[in-house]
């Protein structure tokens, strides 16, 4: 192994990934300390450090997925803050997670991406990468079903779905048997042999096959070694060296770079993404339809909602057993109450399922705006919030012997469900990063939408007792407020709340 | 060993004046409470609840709003002393507005025979109680402190722009239902609203002296958190 210094290359290599003076704290703990690197296009470039190194925040800042404390990165010519799309375009990331959503099955999963990254030729591109991650047999079968191997195969095909030209690999062989190690080597040297830029993260060395090219040790955050790699078996002992020695000796010691001038590379746009009104609706559509399919195909969501909300109706039914008026003035309320306790069961476990996948890391790396996760998530509760109220409304109609089968009642009810259902995902977003993610979305909604249940059961009760719409329009035009006020705030905090 | 172990035992000199001021406020807005209002007619002594009830609500109310604002100047400056103010603001708000709540029932039950009524005040208050106590839930509730203070600053800003919609809410479905108490009952003499200005103004000051000591408060943890995590890190 020799410096990186010492065999300064004579010709312009251009650069893929540039980090200047990087450092992230969180909190009082700096998990990165002014990190220096630059990485050529065409490099394989091993990341290597304890455990607690910076490795992964490098990885996770370089990919976009947190924004640095101070210092500037740039991929690809383009600075990641200001460029994130294109910048998010250019990258596939594989994280220790597989980003994928173990309900539906491999093509599904695929296709999901292929329609967030708005690329061309998708079903030929996914049937090509299914044969090569060899899981073409499979494709049909939920991953839930798929070994660890095989997912991170299909997570392989994933994050070269786009065609990136720099992929970002944390821990890419954890957890891998020999055999599939093996099948992982070749994936990735293929990659390599195309011309892409490879950056992955390891803490076991050995473990690696990889034929990699530079090796780059962090530690407590600090670039502590960056050389060229000429003998594989060297490097290990070296890293237990260096890893071994006081902070004070390792930060003192001078970083190096093998790559010599920085000629930083034009944005080149190998697969330009969709841009303007049609990529975000595609985006959004991709999103409402991943979480349609994966409700349809598990009625997680929606059965949870129904069976408690139809539980709710008939014990208030049973405890409270009204009849004529009576009944007619405590229905709305009843229905309305009903619908709030429901919703936050189903939104609340809508985000979840993100988290626990580490779907919404996933959101995240699509090149596009934070709205469109937000909002396609919001259209994704609203259509399953709505299949709920189908099942409740004739049930409350039965149960208290009223019309609540009217087209006005059911515009009150769709606008009411609007506002609250972007309040509830805004919030459940939140919720899904607490401690206490199980019971805070209540906690949190419930003050939030005082406004909207009063004008939604005052205007119910008004179309019940048989007052026409327009004798009803202060209710209604206060339920339309609160949504648009709502809808601006989800846009207006989408980039502030959505995150991993 | 004494040598280098520094406590601080003195407070800055703005904050003992202001401390020193709130106190005499606060004393001389007792005395006017009790020795220069008159006694009201109708409802005799529990009426100067009032004087408390009206000015915690003031102090409530001001709370969240630099809560709101200190939440807007968050998410465009990112500076940690915004989120500092906006959590301290929240919680002494909160707990003016639990004085508004416990004072507004205690006035409630010899007046109106009852401790609670969905009254558009009383009622707003609540709505607000319920807001900031699910605002101060989230913020123990993140542990990374950076998320904390965006998704408090969201928090803070929607639950503040939420309240007028609700007071209108509240206000006009309490006037379609019959309405069973109004303030409007009560004759307001010079010396009660000399009073009321009085207590307003102590209220005011004791929160400002309790934001000051809670916000010094945050910064000497984040302090000691650094001073902490530097020892441990072996960068002291």
């Amino acid at each position: 192994m020799r410096s990186g210094a010492a065999r300064m290359q004579p010709k312009v290599v251009p650069l893929m990934l540039e980090a200047v003076g990087v450092t992230k704290a969180f909190g009082p703990r700096r998990a990165l300390v002014d990190v220096d690197l630059s990485v050529s296009e065409g490099d394989v470039v091993v990341l290597v450090g304890p455990n607690g190194a910076g490795k992964t925040t490098l990885l996770r800042a370089f990919a976009t997925l947190l924004q640095p404390t101070s210092g500037m990165l740039r991929v690809a010519g383009l600075v990641s803050t200001e460029a994130g799309h294109e910048v998010r375009q250019q990258i596939g990331y594989l994280s220790h997670r597989t980003l994928l959503y173990d309900d539906l099955t491999a093509e599904q999963n695929l296709r999901f991406y292929a329609r967030a990254y708005g690329v061309p030729d998708a079903e030929t591109r996914i049937e090509e990468l299914l044969e090569r991650v060899s899981l073409a047999e499979r494709r049909g079968d939920p991953v839930r079903t798929f070994s660890r191997g095989m997912q991170q195969r299909l997570a392989v095909a994933r994050t070269v779905l786009h065609r990136p030209r720099l992929l970002l690999l944390d821990e890419p062989y954890a957890g891998l048997d020999p055999v599939a190690a093996d099948t992982l080597t070749a994936l990735l040297t293929d990659l390599a042999e195309e011309g892409r830029t490879l950056v992955l993260t390891t803490h076991h060395l050995e473990g690696i096959s990889l034929d990699y090219g530079r090796a780059v040790v962090l530690n407590r955050g600090r670039v502590i070694y960056d050389g060229v790699v000429d003998d594989h078996a060297t490097l290990p002992a070296l890293y237990r060296k260096l890893v071994a020695m006081p902070p004070s000796q390792t930060s003192s010691s001078e970083p190096v770079s093998p790559v010599s001038p920085p000629d930083r590379l034009n944005p080149v746009r190998e697969e330009a993404p969709t841009a303007g009104g049609a990529g975000y609706l595609r985006q959004l559509g991709a999103i409402v339809v991943k979480d349609i399919a994966a409700e349809l195909r598990t009625r997680e969501i929606l059965s949870a909602m129904a069976v408690y909300a139809i539980l709710a109706m008939l014990i208030f039914s049973f405890a409270l057993d009204l009849r004529g008026v009576a009944a007619r003035a405590a229905a709305p309320g009843v229905l309305w109450a009903t619908i709030a306790f429901a919703g936050t069961l189903g939104l609340s476990r809508s985000l979840a399922r993100e988290q626990e996948t580490g779907g919404i890391e996933g959101l995240l790396l699509m090149p596009a705006d934070r709205t469109v996760i937000l909002l396609g998530k919001a259209v994704g509760n609203l259509i399953l919030v709505l299949a709920l109220e189908v099942v409740l409304l004739p049930l409350a109609t039965v149960l208290f012997n009223i019309g609540l089968l009217t087209p006005d009642i059911g515009a009150v009810v769709l606008l009411g469900t609007l506002g609250y259902v972007l309040a509830g995902t805004l919030l459940a977003a939140m919720a899904v990063n607490t401690r206490a993610r199980e019971v805070m979305l209540p906690i949190l909604l419930l003050p939030l939408v005082v406004p909207l249940l009063i004008a939604a059961v005052q205007a119910t009760s008004g179309l019940l007792e048989g007052l026409r719409w327009s004798e009803v329009a202060g209710w209604t035009r206060l339920i339309v407020v609160y949504d648009l006020l709502m809808a601006a705030v989800v846009l207006f905090t989408s980039e502030t709340v959505v995150e991993a | 060993m004494a040598d280098h172990v520094r406590t601080r035992h003195n407070l800055p000199r703005a904050d003992i004046v202001l401390a020193a001021l709130s106190v005499i406020a606060y004393v001389g807005a007792m005395w006017m409470v009790f020795g220069y209002a008159p006694r009201e007619a109708t409802m005799g002594d529990v009426q100067r609840i009032f004087y408390f009830h009206v000015a915690s609500a003031w102090v409530g109310f001001f709370g969240f709003f630099v809560t709101f604002v200190a939440g807007v100047a968050y998410l465009v400056r990112g500076a940690r002393r915004w989120d500092i103010l906006a959590g301290a603001s929240a919680e002494i708000g909160l707990t003016f507005i639990t004085m508004t709540l416990v004072t507004g029932m205690l006035w409630a039950r010899p007046v109106w025979g009852v401790y609670w009524i969905w009254e558009p005040r009383l009622t707003i208050s609540a709505v607000q109680w319920l807001l900031y106590v699910a605002y101060v839930m989230l913020r123990g509730s993140v542990m990374e402190p950076e998320r904390q203070a965006r998704f408090a600053a969201v928090y803070g800003i929607v639950a503040f722009v939420t309240v007028p919609l609700s007071w209108f809410a509240i206000r006009w479905w309490r006037t379609i239902h019959p309405i069973v108490i109004s303030g409007e009952g009560m004759a307001i003499t010079s010396r009660m609203v000399y009073t009321l200005v009085a207590s307003l103004g102590a209220f005011t000051l004791v929160y400002v002296t309790l934001v000051r000591r809670r916000t010094a408060l945050e910064q000497a943890r984040d302090d000691l958190a650094a001073l902490q995590f530097a020892r441990e890190s072996g960068e002291g």
